[in-house]
C-alpha cells in the first residue's frame, strides 16, 4: 500500500541484451510520486532502452519493473493498456502520426479510451493546443512543422489523459538552443501545474539543471551515480568528468 | 563463421521469419473476427487500394485477353479448331489468369504501398507510439488494410474477368471475324459458376498472403530510409512467390473438390 501511494516507479536489477551485447545490467531505480528524475549518459549508453521498459515497450530480460503500483514486466500487451492511459510517454522526434492532422494527433488518446463527443473532443484538444503554445494549429500535417513544434504537439498529446507519470525521451535532442529552452519551460510549468511524476532521459546538462530534483547517471549498463546534480559534478571519473564537461560545478 | 554455421544460421532466420508470419496470421485473423473494427479506415483503405488499382487492373487484363485471343487462334488454326477459341479464352482468365495476374499486380502496388507505410512508421517510432496510447498497431493498422484486400481484390478479379473477355472479343471480331454473339455464346457455353467461384476463391486467400506478407515486413522494417527499402523489395519477391505457390495448391485443390 505504502508503494502505491508515496512510490510511482520501481525498477529493479532489470537485465536487457540485444545479442551479445548487453545494454542494462542490474539497474535499479526508485522515483517517488511528484518527483522529477534526470537519467543522464552519453551517447549509446542505453538511455531509452532503460525509458521504454518503464511502460513495457520493451520488456526486460530478467528484473522487475513497477509503476503505480501495476507490475509491467512480464505482462502481455493487452494487460498495459490501463497503466498506459496514466503513463505517458514523449518520444525524441514527437512520433506523431504522418497521416493524421496536429488535431486528429492529439485527439488520438482521447478518441481511443473515453466517451468524449466530437465537441468535447474539439474543445479539449483546442485546450491543449493553447497550452503549448499552438492555438490554432488543428489542421496542419505533422510535416508542416517545425520540430520544437512537434514536440510541442507530442507533449499536448501526452497531456491528453492528464497521465501520472510522464517518460520524456531527449526532450531537447535536434533543437536549437533557445527552442530547447522553450520547451524545458513548457516541461516545468507541465510538472509544476500538474504534479505528474517526471523521468527525462537526456545528455544534455540544460534540462538536468533546469528540471532535476535528483539525476541517475546510466554507465555501462548501471547506474553509476544517483543523487543531486551538484554532488555528481564533485563524483570521481566519468560521472564527474561529464557533468564538468557540461557546464555545472559543484 | 563455416560454410555450415552460416547455413544453420540462414535456415535459423527463415524458419524464425516463416514463425512471425504465421503468429502474425493468428493475431490478425483473431482480430478480422471480434469487434472492434473501423469502417472508417477500412473504406478509407478500400479506395486507396482497391479503386486506385482499377485501371491498372482493367489494361493489364484487357491486353492479357488480347494477347490470349491471339496466340489460341494461331495455335487452335493449325487444327482447324479456331472457332472454340471463346471457351478457351473465357475459361482460362476466369479461373487462372483473371485472378493471378490481378494478385500479382496488387500484391506490386498494394504490398509494396503497405510495407513502405507500415515501414515509415515504425522506423520513425509510430507504431510505438500508438502502442505507448494504449491503441493496438494490429487492430489500428493491419486490419483495416487486410479487410480492404479481402474486399477489393475479389472485385478487382471480377473487372479483370470481364475486361479480359472483352479484349477477346476484339480480337474475334476484328482478326478473326467471329461474331460478338457467336464469341460470348462460346465463352458462356464450358463455364459454370464453379470456375468463376473457384477464381474468387482463389483471390481471397491471395489477398489474405498480400495482406500477411506487406504488414509483416512492414512492422519488422528497421534501420531507417534504407530498411523500409528493403522490406519494400522482400514484400514484392514475396507476394510474387507466395501468389504462384499457392496458385498450384489451390488450382490442385479446387480441381478435386
Amino acid at each position: 500500500m505504502s508503494e502505491r501511494t508515496s512510490r510511482a516507479l520501481s525498477v529493479r536489477r532489470i537485465t536487457k541484451s540485444f545479442g551479445a551485447h548487453r545494454v542494462l545490467d542490474g539497474i535499479n531505480l526508485e522515483v517517488e510520486v511528484g518527483e522529477t528524475v534526470v537519467v543522464l549518459g552519453g551517447s549509446g549508453e542505453g538511455k531509452s532502452v532503460f525509458l521504454k521498459h518503464v511502460n513495457g515497450l520493451l520488456q526486460p530480460d530478467s528484473g522487475e519493473v513497477v509503476v503505480l503500483g501495476c507490475p509491467v514486466s512480464g505482462r502481455p500487451e493487452s494487460g498495459l493498456i490501463e497503466l498506459r492511459r496514466r503513463v505517458s510517454y514523449i518520444f525524441q522526434q514527437g512520433a506523431l502520426f504522418d497521416s493524421l492532422t496536429v488535431g486528429e494527433n492529439v485527439a488520438f488518446p482521447l478518441v481511443e479510451h473515453t466517451r468524449l463527443s466530437e465537441a468535447e473532443v474539439a474543445a479539449r484538444v483546442g485546450a491543449l493546443l493553447d497550452r503549448v503554445g499552438l492555438a490554432g494549429t488543428e489542421p496542419l500535417l505533422p510535416a508542416e512543422l517545425s520540430g520544437g513544434m512537434r514536440k510541442r504537439v507530442a507533449l499536448a498529446r501526452g497531456l491528453a489523459l492528464d497521465p501520472e507519470v510522464i517518460l520524456y525521451d531527449e526532450p531537447t535532442a535536434g533543437l536549437d538552443p533557445l527552442t530547447g529552452l522553450a520547451i524545458v519551460a513548457l516541461i516545468k510549468d507541465v510538472t509544476r501545474s500538474t504534479g505528474a511524476t517526471s523521468l527525462v532521459v537526456t545528455h544534455d546538462l540544460a534540462v538536468a539543471t533546469e528540471l532535476a530534483d535528483r539525476v541517475a547517471f546510466l554507465a555501462g549498463g548501471t547506474f553509476a551515480f544517483t543523487g543531486a546534480l551538484a554532488d555528481a559534478a564533485r563524483q570521481e571519473g566519468t560521472v564527474g568528468a561529464f557533468v564538468r564537461a557540461g557546464g555545472v560545478h559543484a | 563463421m563455416s560454410v555450415f554455421g552460416r547455413l544453420y544460421d540462414l535456415a535459423w532466420r527463415r524458419v524464425c521469419h516463416l514463425g512471425g508470419v504465421v503468429l502474425l496470421a493468428r493475431a490478425v485473423a483473431a482480430r478480422l473476427v471480434t469487434p472492434p473494427w473501423s469502417v472508417r479506415d477500412t473504406v478509407r483503405q478500400l479506395e486507396a487500394m482497391g479503386v486506385r488499382s482499377t485501371n491498372l487492373a482493367s489494361v493489364i487484363a484487357l491486353f492479357t485477353g488480347m494477347v490470349l485471343s491471339l496466340q489460341t487462334a494461331y495455335t487452335l488454326a493449325a487444327f482447324g479448331a479456331k472457332l472454340y477459341i471463346g471457351e478457351v479464352v473465357g475459361l482460362s482468365l476466369v479461373r487462372e489468369l483473371g485472378p493471378v495476374l490481378t494478385a500479382l499486380m496488387v500484391g506490386g502496388r498494394v504490398g509494396a504501398g503497405i510495407t513502405a507505410e507500415l515501414g515509415s512508421m515504425t522506423v520513425s517510432e509510430q507504431v510505438e507510439a500508438m502502442r505507448s496510447l494504449g491503441a493496438d498497431p494490429l487492430r489500428k493498422l493491419v486490419v483495416p488494410r487486410m479487410f480492404a484486400l479481402l474486399i477489393g481484390l475479389p472485385l478487382l478479379v471480377v473487372l479483370a474477368d470481364v475486361m479480359g473477355v472483352f479484349g477477346g472479343l476484339l480480337i474475334s471480331t476484328w482478326e478473326l471475324g467471329l461474331t460478338p454473339s457467336f464469341y460470348f455464346s462460346h465463352t458462356l457455353r464450358l463455364m459454370t459458376y464453379g470456375d468463376f467461384f473457384s477464381g474468387l476463391g482463389k483471390s481471397l486467400f491471395f489477398a489474405f498472403a498480400i495482406g500477411l506478407i506487406s504488414s509483416y515486413n512492414g512492422l519488422g522494417a528497421r534501420g531507417g530510409a534504407d530498411g523500409v527499402g528493403k522490406a519494400t523489395t522482400d514484400t514484392v519477391v514475396g507476394v510474387a512467390i507466395t501468389v504462384l505457390v499457392l496458385d498450384f495448391f489451390l488450382t490442385k485443390l479446387f480441381l478435386t473438390v
